[in-house]
């Protein structure tokens, strides 16, 4: 993985620096709330319900143990022992105290993190695949290109006052397990005329309150220019995009008020005049960055392995964790391991710092020292031989992190809620809690198959309900909680908006309402049907009639 | 009636203007105003930003938040009605 090097540190020192000056003065009364917001924001920090969140980076979910093991230590010495992964492979920290930050900060520095760029309006943390580097279906790792976008967009003094946030999500294969259409810009690499890399652009994907699926604005731009490309896509928007109205500043409300092909006519005005040269990737530095994510050192192993078909026989706890955690690899004998943050009445993406530290143990015995933040909110262990499974099983179960529901009901997403966060409007984790309790025999869960459920307590969509394939959007109703249940969003390569079903639902009715959901679907799935592709096939209405069929029976 | 609430400084806690105006943790020891004297408060603390950031006035009754906002204030002056900083144990853990 990508090592820092004198200008990162320098970056990052000078950075570190900086804020503690500016907290000293903040806790000094010499900068007021509002001077010193902009300052925070900068830097991952906000002020929540209960207290300061800060939000750390995990640069495309990229990480080793020795990070992980300095996030369980923040975890254990300035909050309350734990720590949330978020679905932009993030994690947030709900409990550290203002004057804690500049120590906190200086930590994670020394392992090579930090907040730059986590909240407010610049470029976010790029996310991709997180199987990049493992998955079998790659025609090449994104991360390079998610490093080199990185490094570029850090403090660029073009892009640090945006009118809103911007995020970038890139790929390497066809299937898209990182979301791209519905970012802001979404980068999936393909061969280019000539052979060589290039990159299929879509822009203004985004959720919120007006959600919108990404569209191609090309279809192969050669890696060399990417820069100079991007460049041109967020000039454009920063030149025209609405500064006056938070709701509209978007580049989504950009490019759909426009149209895809007027805004592909502005962008194409911006790259033509800029000074491309200037902006080129040299190639000898694109290899540079890609030596950092040269495969680890995998041995040569046989197809199949004995320990791990041993201990599926042996085991039929193992066997599920096997069939619904385990990945296959591009490398023979080895595997790629999601470790579940969703266990049975869990926090969606909540990890304590014990937990944190065995992970870290099983990436440094067992998967070259890697580790991967997911946006779905769980972990993986990306290089694991096969031989090895039956072992990190055990630890991971020893370790409560063992369930083995990874992509079905229960691996549910969720943004905080209104128990944490000042936007909110609905608490999402109970809601979440009940459905797990209401789901958690595997068997069911099994029979179902892969479905995603996702939840939001509030319209900014932090858990992706529009593309849930069930999704839940809390609503505040004359101060109640109530919510809104969306079937048929789709975040891959079918990317889709989730249709809105009916009325929304008190909270003690979410799971029951979305348990039937499921039941219709095993009623009328045809053969080999996801859940998905029912609901594709049939359309919302069989699903809306079993959502409000017991209410319809109270109200006759 | 109305108190007046806030989040402390230094470590972004929820405070409430209590006796004396002073900031105190718990709902219940916050001073419980009529509307003339809640904004004479709210003025008071909002010239502390050492102490108080973002003081706002929350409707109140019996001490219970009882507005709009009743669920959040609830929540806020509570903690988190679920996870990790209620019981540490629940997803789980080593603990």
């Amino acid at each position: 993985m990508y090592r820092y090097d004198e200008f990162d540190h320098a970056v990052v020192r000078e950075r570190v620096e900086e804020f503690a000056d500016q907290v000293a003065r903040r806790a000094s009364g010499a900068l007021t709330e509002d001077e010193f917001k902009p300052l925070r924001l900068m830097n991952g920090v906000y002020l929540q319900l209960h207290a300061y969140m800060l939000r750390v980076a995990i640069p495309y979910g990229t990480f080793n143990s020795r990070q992980m093991r300095r996030l369980a230590h923040i975890a254990r010495t300035y909050d309350k022992g734990y720590g949330h992964f978020t679905t932009r492979t993030n994690i947030q920290y709900n409990w550290p105290a203002l004057t804690d930050l500049p120590a906190i900060l200086s930590d994670l520095a020394e392992v090579e993190m930090h907040a730059i760029q986590t909240s407010g309006n610049c470029i976010r943390n790029v996310t991709t695949d997180v199987f990049a580097g493992a998955a079998e279906d790659e025609i090449e790792d994104p991360r390079p290109w998610c490093e080199i976008i990185r490094q570029w967009s850090t403090i660029h003094p073009e892009f640090s006052f945006l009118p809103r946030k911007f995020k970038i999500a890139v790929i390497g294969a066809e299937k898209d397990r990182a979301a791209i259409r519905t970012h802001d810009v979404g980068l999936q690499i393909v061969k280019g005329d000539d052979g060589g890399t290039a990159f299929r652009v879509f822009v203004g994907g985004g959720q919120g309150r007006l959600p919108h699926i990404g569209q191609e604005i090309a279809s192969a731009v050669p890696a060399a220019d990417l820069l100079a490309y991007l460049t041109a896509i967020l000039r454009a928007w920063n030149l025209l995009g609405r500064r006056d109205n938070i709701h509209k500043a978007r580049i989504k409300i950009l490019v759909a008020s426009l149209g895809i092909d007027a805004f592909r006519e502005e962008v194409d005005r911006h790259y033509a005049t800029l000074r491309r040269e200037d902006l080129r990737i040299p190639e000898d530095e694109a290899e540079r960055i890609k030596a950092y994510f040269a495969p680890p050192p995998f041995e040569d192993l046989p197809k199949v392995s004995a320990p791990f078909d041993r201990a599926l026989l042996a085991d039929p706890d193992f066997a599920r964790f096997a069939r619904n955690n385990v990945r296959r690899h591009r490398q023979a004998g080895y595997a790629s391991v999601v470790v579940s943050l969703k266990p049975v009445g869990g926090v969606p993406g909540d990890i304590t710092a014990d937990q944190m530290e065995a992970v870290a143990d099983l990436a440094e015995r067992y998967s070259f020292d890697e580790l991967r933040a997911a946006y779905e909110q769980n972990l993986v262990l990306p290089h694991v031989r096969l031989d090895d499974v039956p072992a990190v099983w055990r630890a991971l179960r020893q370790a409560g992190l063992a369930t083995a529901n990874a992509d079905l009901a229960t691996d549910v997403i969720a943004c905080p809620g209104l128990d944490y966060c000042s936007l909110a409007n609905a608490r999402s984790i109970p809601v979440a809690q009940a459905l797990s309790k209401r789901l958690a025999d595997l068997d069911y869960q099994e029979k179902l198959g892969p479905v995603r459920i996702n939840m939001s307590g509030c319209i900014n969509a932090c858990g992706h309900h529009h593309v849930g394939h069930i999704g839940v959007l809390g609503v505040d109703r004359k101060g109640e909680e109530y919510y809104q249940i969306t079937v048929g969003g789709s975040p891959d390569e079918q990317a889709a908006l989730g249709d809105i079903v009916g009325k929304s639902l008190p909270s003690e009715e979410v799971a029951p309402a979305i348990q039937r959901t499921l039941d219709r679907y095993l009623q009328i799935r045809a053969e080999g049907e996801r859940f998905i592709d029912t609901v594709r096939r049939v359309g919302p209405e069989p699903f809306r009639d079993a959502i409000y069929e017991t209410l319809d029976a109270a109200n006759a | 009636m109305k108190i007046v609430t806030a989040n402390r400084l230094s470590d972004g806690r929820v405070i409430y203007a209590g006796v004396d105006n002073q900031p105190v943790d718990r709902i219940d020891q916050a001073s419980v105003l009529d509307d003339p004297a809640a904004e004479i408060v709210l003025a008071e603390v909002a010239g502390r930003p050492e102490v108080f950031v973002n003081p706002y006035l929350v409707e109140v009754q019996d001490r219970t938040p009882s507005g709009r906002d009743r669920l959040k204030e609830r929540i806020r002056s509570a903690g988190p009605t679920v996870g990790h900083s209620v019981d540490l144990d629940v997803n789980g853990g080593l603990a």
